[in-house]
């Protein structure tokens, strides 16, 4: 359906520039992708904002909802570095943020979605050469929203600052460190407690430098911004 | 150091993206893309300029593109571009001139192999039961019978196969709504000439129409976007319903015989000569059927063998009016109602790029009528102004969108769309579509006070946020000030908290502080809290600066506040969990903690303990929610232990009195918070700590008394309640539809499996006497007996959680200590002098408010079940002369369809 116009839910250009998998086993994992990149995030922006507005495209009752939400962070400084990832339960709710939220402003920043192949260990982190995001090494615009708060800083922002430098400062990388949101129900009666499980992991996923493209993309966005 | 020294990744780069753009579609259109794409884009610029030209290329490139690649794009054009539907007829009109392109010899002209192959088009929407594809081939049909290229009696036939649908037996609404719109909307547009026709066959129309839609009427009450609880009486003046409009304006046209028809319906094809009947004989349409609804029975059922399939329910729709019938259109007059029902298209067919849609909606005066809208400021006055409504574009296009949004029980989309297309608007037209905006928000306030739906106001304060937080959180607060001295449970008060709240949560408390006035700020005005909506660690001295904060004060006088006398065991668990100790560790030290709290004459020991970890746990997972899912999944085991009371090891369903006490501590500790008190319930339904009935039973036990949102200790329903119920509800009916979904792709497999195998043994095997094949005896599959065992279980825990509710709001309504307030608000002579209500009366009605939304929104679900919740909650109402007991009762059986 929809001949006239491109749909907003359609993948973009974006890619995991690490990824190892061809494009079509890229497009066929896409089409049932549950998780978001979100891109163009203000580094003050709390994980719980972030819920509040993807909370609205989930479908509890179709067995949805937020599974979890992994912030990405700057390798040294462990502080939010401006993008983080989105997990919901159906990919029917993923495509809906890409048509409603996409382009859209969180914390008076107009953010970006992507379908995601999938949070693995390491993508936490930034990938530039300073620790952030590789977009951030090269920018030369003044950014309030992304480290480009000067000493001029309001004590306000100050604070937030601080909080959020402080709340993860516990992060902790290797296998554990993010939480998988819970599983879908389970039948407990009669077998006992069970362990909590483990995600498998991919064993060789090391985050590098995101690409060119990416950059390229979040400057569109910029130019959109009114 | 040369560039891509620093820069040692860009050849990898390089290489990796040429990959990807090597595999790229080659641009090349063929002559069909090329056609198709003229076709479709045909009168962007001007249709009338465009028309011969289209129509020579098409009749050029038919050598080459089949006619069934032509109708194709015609029929694109017609289901996702509706307003170019007279210009597609005008186009098809033109293909019957005769041209310089030879068709084959003895073939037919190729406009009607173009309608013949639309048709088939069109039968197969029809059969997919595509209702809105269906429908504007209906409009594009009745277009091509006031052309005269259709004959009038088959549109007739057309036309009644529709209003048969009306007839049938025990037909659901959606249908019959769906039905009606094709018919109705079929004989508006071609009026003219069916009337000329057959005078009696229009009124057989209409007729079956209006007798479909008063057999709607019982059932309207419990939709109405505002409400008295009083009365039955749907007829508010600034709400519209759909099939009631439908009609109202299918009789203004009657009524003048459809000679209005060529405004309300531009017929751009008119100046074109009626087609030659010797050379071309009228298309006569094929009779249809419309099938019926297919159900998909999986015959799955729970353990008292109800049938538990989830058939939505629809019902009648109200759409609210904000302005006045100047400004913007009125359903209820032909016009009015084809420009509201394009717009009510547009917004649904573009629903994919709201973008788009936006810019769409904008370019609408290109294809209506002149003087329909009035001309944008700025545009070239016209000598004259042209005769006609001249709406204001804006004004008319935010309305139907905000009466979309707020449709009970549901919108057919979901909200953050509704608010996107909005935001959308406002970013391509700011100076025009910020006022309509503005002014609808005052309007909505406005009508907060007389009896909106709680949900709709629900859906108004999140928009309003939304809205808000992509324009800099801009709002003229100041013009709500005098409403501060109304109660602080008056909904319009109850909106401003609930719009200040959900902004925050999409920013944060300082930001939103500061757009307020001082006289919002000031604490006393119980508007916003001075602090931060932080967590609230009891245990901690920290915790007393919050005596500060009135907000806070209210509610401390209603709970007992904890005196931190348990500060140091706290903190000793406290410190095990930030240490990260072992979850075994961790239940070793309670056993510990628990036999000196012994000691010391604390009551209550067992949830002293509980509360203590919750809280703590609670207290290291309190920086984000990472931080939180993180905590939990630590010490899942130490949530497993105290849910189960300590008898560890059981597993299952834990303990009631202990999953309370989690939930209360939880609650407490971010009771500044609703949406972390959500967020945490939601979780620990997830991780199996507590069941959705648990969260739903302590909501209507405890939950006013524990939040600080609330003002009040009494057992009434607010919106952060519902919010609660409701996330348990929905995550009980999600559960049952994941294992609803995992039995039938395990039946599937199953199924083929055992196809395969039959197959192979009916190869080897000798076919016996009576001519059958062995089969191979049914085995067992494990994973299906335990996908059928998980549906069984979560099915009972539906029913319980939809009964828990029911139960929960029949007992807050008929609760003695509140049922002098509950019973004063549903009498017309007290909602007279609503003004001098007090906290009690306006949270007992919106305690109504929320029964009445439970019922509604849950009907799909209920209804299965009915006859159960039925005789356990309201069968003793039965026959009642009690206002209260009358009211409960009819509410739920308008819900249930038996009234």
């Amino acid at each position: 359906m929809a001949h006239i116009v491109v749909p907003l839910d359609q993948p973009s250009n974006y890619k995991d520039s690490q990824s190892k998998v061809d494009r079509q086993k890229h497009t066929d994992l896409l089409a049932k992708s549950t998780t978001l990149y979100i891109g163009n995030l203000s580094f003050y922006t709390t994980e719980e904002q972030i819920y509040e507005i993807f909370s609205k495209c989930a479908s509890s009752e179709d067995g949805g909802g937020i599974k979890r939400i992994i912030m990405g962070l700057d390798r040294n400084t462990r502080t939010p570095c401006g993008f983080c990832f989105v997990e919901y339960y159906t990919h029917a709710e993923a495509l809906a943020s890409m048509r409603y939220v996409s382009g859209t402003k969180l914390d008076e920043r107009i953010i970006r979605c992507d379908l995601d192949l999938g949070y693995k260990e390491g993508r936490q982190f930034g990938r530039g050469k300073s620790g952030g995001q590789v977009r951030d090494e090269h920018r030369q615009d003044y950014d309030p929203g992304r480290g480009g708060w000067g000493a001029q800083a309001q004590r306000l922002e100050m604070e937030r600052r601080r909080e959020v430098e402080e709340r993860y400062a516990d992060a902790q990388d290797g296998a554990g460190a993010v939480a998988g949101g819970g599983d879908d129900w389970k039948d407990n009666s009669g077998s006992g407690v069970t362990d909590s499980k483990k995600r498998a992991r991919s064993p060789d996923d090391d985050g590098e430098g995101r690409m060119g493209q990416r950059v390229r993309i979040d400057e569109d966005i910029e130019a959109e911004r009114m | 150091m040369s560039y891509n020294q620093n820069r040692p990744y860009r050849g990898g780069r390089r290489r990796n993206r040429d990959d990807w753009d090597n595999n790229r579609r080659d641009a090349v259109e063929s002559p069909e893309q090329r056609l198709k794409s003229a076709i479709l884009k045909f009168g962007e610029v001007d249709a009338v300029e465009e028309l011969p030209g289209l129509v020579k290329q098409i009749h050029a490139e038919s050598t080459v593109v089949l006619p069934s690649s032509i109708s194709e794009a015609f029929r694109i054009g017609v289901t996702e571009q509706p307003y170019k539907i007279p210009y597609y007829v005008a186009l098809l009109r033109s293909l019957y001139d005769p041209s310089d392109v030879e068709g084959p010899p003895g073939a037919p002209p190729l406009a009607r192999q173009i309608l013949e192959d639309f048709w088939k088009g069109f039968q197969a929407y029809l059969d997919k039961l595509s209702w809105r594809d269906t429908r504007l081939c209906i409009h594009f049909f009745a277009h091509l019978t006031v052309a005269g290229i259709i004959s009038a009696d088959s549109m007739f036939g057309l036309l009644q196969s529709f209003t048969a649908v009306l007839d049938e037996f025990g037909v659901s609404h959606g249908r019959a709504k769906q039905a009606a719109l094709c018919a109705a909307e079929g004989l508006m547009i071609a009026g003219q000439v069916l009337k000329q026709t057959s005078s009696s066959k229009v009124t057989d129309i209409m007729t079956a129409i209006q007798t479909y839609n008063d057999t709607t009427m019982t059932s309207r009450w419990i939709v109405l976007p505002l409400v008295h609880l009083h009365s039955t009486e749907s007829n508010f003046h600034n709400v519209d319903e759909l099939l009631d409009s439908l009609f109202l304006a299918l009789k203004a046209l009657d009524d003048s015989d459809f000679t209005e028809n060529n405004y309300t319906y531009p017929q751009s094809y008119a100046s074109f000569p009626a087609l030659d009947s010797a050379e071309h004989p009228q298309f006569d349409l094929p009779s249809v059927l419309v099938p019926p609804e297919v159900i998909e029975l999986d015959g799955l059922t729970n353990d008292d063998g109800e049938d538990v399939q989830v058939q939505k329910q629809e019902w009648p729709e109200y759409y609210i009016r904000l302005f006045d019938d100047e400004i913007s259109p009125s359903p209820k007059t032909p016009l009015g109602y084809a420009t509201r029902s394009t717009i009510v298209d547009v917004v649904d067919i573009f629903e994919v790029n709201r973008k788009e849609c936006a810019r769409l909606l904008l370019e609408l005066p290109k294809w209506t009528s002149p003087g329909v809208f009035k001309p944008r400021p700025g545009a070239p006055a016209a000598e004259d102004p042209t005769p006609g409504p001249n709406w204001q574009l804006e004004s008319s296009i935010i309305e139907v969108i905000l009466g979309s949004l707020l449709v009970l029980p549901e919108s057919s989309h979901k909200s953050l769309y509704y608010f996107g297309l909005i935001t959308e608007l406002c970013k391509l037209s700011p100076p025009t579509v910020g006022p309509a905006v503005g002014k609808s928000i005052r309007k909505l306030y406005t009508n907060l006070a007389e009896g909106l739906d709680v949900d709709v106001a629900r859906r108004f304060a999140e928009w309003f946020a939304v809205h808000m937080s992509n324009f800099g959180f801009q709002w003229v607060w100041k013009e709500w000030i005098p409403d501060l001295s109304l109660d602080l449970q008056h909904p319009r008060r109850t909106y401003m908290r609930r719009a200040i709240e959900f902004e925050i949560r999409l920013a944060y408390h300082e930001r939103i502080h500061k757009t307020l006035p001082p006289e919002m700020q000031d604490p006393a005005s119980l508007t916003i809290s001075e602090q931060p909506p932080g967590p609230n660690f009891e245990y901690d001295e920290a915790g007393t600066s919050l005596h500060n904060d009135p907000l806070v004060l209210v509610s401390l006088m209603l709970i007992p506040y904890a005196d931190h006398v348990h500060h140091d065991a706290a903190q000793s668990v406290l410190n095990l969990l930030r240490g990260r100790a072992k979850p075994d560790d961790v239940i070793a030290e309670l056993e510990t903690l628990k036999s000196s709290l012994e000691t010391s004459d604390t009551e209550h020991v067992d949830s002293v303990v509980r509360s203590i970890v919750v809280q703590s746990l609670l207290h290291i997972g309190a920086r984000s929610f990472s931080h939180l899912l993180n905590a939990i999944e630590r010490y899942l085991p130490l949530l497993r232990h105290i849910a189960s009371a300590g008898v560890s090891s059981t597993g299952g369903s834990g303990n009631a009195e202990a999953k309370t006490d989690i939930l209360t501590a939880a609650a407490t500790f971010w009771r500044q918070n609703g949406q972390l008190v959500g967020i945490v319930f939601d979780k620990l339904m997830q991780y199996q700590i507590v069941d959705p009935t648990d969260v739903i039973t302590w909501t209507f036990a405890n939950g006013g008394a524990v939040s600080d949102r609330n003002q009040h200790s009494s057992k009434y329903m607010s919106m952060y309640e519902w919010d609660l119920v409701k996330g348990a509800l929905d995550k009980a009916n999600g559960r049952v539809m994941i294992a609803r979904r995992k039995v039938t792709a395990l039946r599937k497999e199953d199924d083929e499996t055992r196809a395969r195998a039959n197959a192979r043994v009916g190869e080897t095997m000798e076919v016996d006497a009576d001519g059958k094949a062995d089969e191979l005896p049914i085995s067992e599959n494990p994973q299906l007996t335990a996908a059928l065992k998980a549906f069984a279980t979560l099915t009972r825990e539906q029913k319980a959680a939809l009964s828990c509710t029911l139960e929960g709001f029949v007992g807050a309504l008929t609760n003695p200590d509140q049922r002098v307030q509950v019973q004063q608000v549903v009498s017309a002579a007290e909602w007279e002098t609503r003004e001098t209500w007090n906290s009690e009366q306006w949270s007992a009605w919106e305690t109504w408010g929320w029964y009445r939304n439970f019922c509604r929104m849950y009907s799909p679900y209920l209804r299965n079940y009915s006859t159960t919740l039925y005789t356990i909650s309201l069968s003793r109402f039965e026959g009642s002369s009690d206002p209260v007991e009358q009211l409960l009762h009819k509410t739920w059986n308008i819900a249930m369809g038996v009234e």
